[in-house]
């Protein structure tokens, strides 16, 4: 009975533990936060700062390049998840690796890799140039930038989700006539679904906030390359209510989006 | 039509089934690990060969020195496992559908509507995998193999997971679904009453080769070897010299005396085992005089078992000392255990019928 007693102390004990570590946690992130929304919302005017012309442009500009990244994720993605997840080769683990290694690189190590590899004087750059086409320095670059570090987000969930569904599905759509693609297409892709989209949300997150690859590739040319990020950091010399203002705007669009996304996916899992 | 003779190797095992399967069941039995499942997979295409030829319904799907290797979508058969594996993103009624998509829209619902009937899956259609029991599940997966009219029907131990009253009502549709569709099954089982009631064939399997494929009572009473006896139950096998050749068959000097095999021919010097399924002894009743002579003996019972339905009486023979714990094995139904008091007494004589000691020839 004694030993019983103090083993529920103990629990208690480590049940408070756990409570003071998640209350820890949740007051370091939501506090500069709610900070900065109060901030916000008691000085300056957002919805003016937000109103501004060259503030929309950056909005348009961010929605633009994070939507070419994704359809690029996705397509290009999808293959490399799948051949990832179904097939061993020669060269796998290298395969494997380099779509590691943006996520670990420090992006601006990855903006200095594709400026020299696009830039005009570049080994790639040099020859497009001279056919006329110029990458660097322009929404392209963007994209491009985007992609480097926001793509692998995209392979690692899709490689997931491919891997999880059990193989036994396909092979029984292949004794029922299915050819590859069709298996891929009815059973494989449906399946993985709520991985894909998940992948993608994550991947569209992170092209959202990419700074130092894009700073690095594409500069900070307002209309042309100057994603919402970037923008923050060239408003908070000059104005910083500007600054805050779009900040907000990120807040809340990653909030809503995870948000929407988490119920979604609980919505589709019941639905399977 | 299946017919089947290739090789493959799957690590270090060696796979090298013989078959031929008309339109009937035929049932590969076999312990596990003994290559069955293998060879399933590599009928369906799953797996591929080193050597050999498979056709399925007169159709080359598989020929090592042609080079022809069908992908499975391609070999048109309906092959169904132990788990139901339906696509749990779609109801009922688009898993039986999924392998009619080469069909005109309105024959694809009369196909799933007939088919739903035949199972009894009516007010299941739209439901999902999910939301329906297991023995259903089990219908589902039939229903979608069945739907796209094979000829040729794989199934490895598609009952097992299912509950006993399921599993035999569903053996029974089995029978009568191959019957009416006049289908060609191959059925994997490890439980000999599973393979002895659906086959009209047996093909025993050990170690990735089919020892012998014959009618079932065939297979049961007159095993081909010594390991076909053990793998078929028959509990009973001795070994002996071939002596002489008397009016009720091959009489065979053993460790239990001379026996009189009926069922076989052998020549005299010949090293020989003879098989006797334990449900084939006769335990003499004592108020009557034995009505069979050939291979009499007297025993004293040493241990039994209680089955319920059966019970086995493990005996020694007397006057012979073979250092076994026991001699023979009897099986007996239990009403007959009870009135002839078999749990009172321990001397008892029994007999072999001549035809049911069967000879196998060793070597």
């Amino acid at each position: 009975m004694r030993t019983a007693a103090r083993l529920r102390r103990r629990v208690t004990w480590v049940v408070l533990g756990l409570w003071l570590a998640c209350a820890v946690l949740a007051v370091f992130i939501a506090a500069p936060l709610a900070g900065l929304i109060a901030r916000g919302v008691t000085q300056g005017d957002i919805l003016d700062a937000l109103s501004r012309p060259f503030v929309q442009a950056t909005v348009r500009l961010s929605i633009l390049t994070t939507v070419l990244t994704v359809a690029a994720a996705v397509v290009f993605g999808t293959p490399v998840a799948y051949v990832l997840a179904r097939h061993r080769f020669p060269g796998y683990a290298a395969l494997d690796t380099l779509m590691d290694v943006p996520v670990v690189l420090p992006p601006v190590v990855g903006g200095l890799a594709l400026l020299l590899a696009y830039g005009r004087a570049g080994w790639l750059g040099g020859p497009l140039h001279a056919a006329g086409l110029d990458v660097a320095f322009t929404t392209g670059a963007v994209v491009l930038a985007q992609m480097f570090v926001a793509v692998p987000f995209y392979i690692r969930a899709a490689q997931a989700g491919f891997e999880s569904v059990d193989r036994r599905f396909e092979a029984v759509s292949a004794t029922l006539g299915a050819a590859p693609w069709r298996t891929f297409r009815r059973i494989t892709a449906p399946l993985a679904l709520p991985s894909l989209a998940g992948g993608a949300v994550m991947c569209w997150a992170r092209a959202l906030g990419e700074f130092g690859a894009t700073l690095m590739f594409a500069g900070s040319l307002p209309g042309r390359t100057q994603t919402l990020p970037l923008a923050i950091m060239q408003s908070f010399e000059a104005s910083v209510d500007d600054a805050i203002a779009i900040a907000i705007l990120l807040v809340f669009v990653a909030f809503v989006v995870l948000l929407t996304f988490k119920v979604l996916a609980r919505v589709g899992g019941r639905a399977l | 039509m299946i017919e089947v003779d290739f090789q493959a190797q799957v690590g270090p095992f060696q796979l090298a089934p013989r078959l031929r399967i008309e339109r009937e069941i035929v049932v590969l039995f076999g312990p596990s690990g003994a290559g069955k499942s293998l060879t399933l997979e590599a009928i369906a295409g799953l797996l591929r060969p080193r050597a050999g030829r498979i056709a399925l319904d007169g159709r080359v799907v598989f020929d090592a020195t042609a080079g022809i290797d069908v992908p499975p979508h391609a070999r048109h058969m309906g092959y169904l496992v132990q788990e139901p594996a339906l696509f749990p993103h779609l109801s009922v009624a688009d898993n039986i559908a999924y392998g009619l998509h080469h069909l005109p829209r309105a024959e694809r619902r009369r196909r799933v509507e007939a088919f739903v009937r035949l199972l009894g899956l009516e007010w299941l259609e739209r439901r999902r995998p999910a939301a329906i029991s297991g023995g259903q599940r089990q219908r589902v997966a039939l229903a979608r193999a069945l739907a796209r009219e094979p000829k040729v029907l794989l199934l490895d131990e598609p009952l097992a997971a299912l509950d006993a009253s399921v599993r035999t009502a569903l053996r029974s549709e089995l029978r009568r679904f191959a019957t009416d569709l006049g289908l060609s099954v191959l059925l994997v089982t490890h439980d000999l009453s599973e393979a002895y009631n659906l086959g009209d064939r047996i093909a025993v399997m050990d170690a990735g080769r089919v020892l012998q494929c014959d009618a079932r009572a065939v297979v049961l009473s007159r095993p081909a070897s010594v390991r076909v006896a053990e793998l078929m139950s028959v509990r009973n096998v001795l070994a002996g010299r071939v002596v002489g050749q008397g009016p009720h068959g091959v009489e065979v000097a053993t460790a239990l005396g001379v026996v009189v095999a009926g069922n076989g021919a052998a020549s005299i010097g010949e090293r020989v085992h003879l098989a006797v399924r334990a449900e084939r002894v006769i335990l003499e009743r004592r108020d009557r005089p034995p009505r069979r002579l050939e291979n009499r003996l007297a025993v004293s019972i040493v241990s039994e078992a209680a089955h319920g339905a059966t019970h086995t009486l493990y005996l020694r023979v007397d006057g012979v000392v073979t250092g076994r714990p026991h001699d023979l094995e009897v099986d007996i139904p239990s009403h007959p255990y009870d009135v002839m008091g078999v749990a009172r007494e321990r001397a008892w004589h029994v007999s072999l019928p001549a035809e049911a000691v069967h000879l196998i020839h060793d070597g």
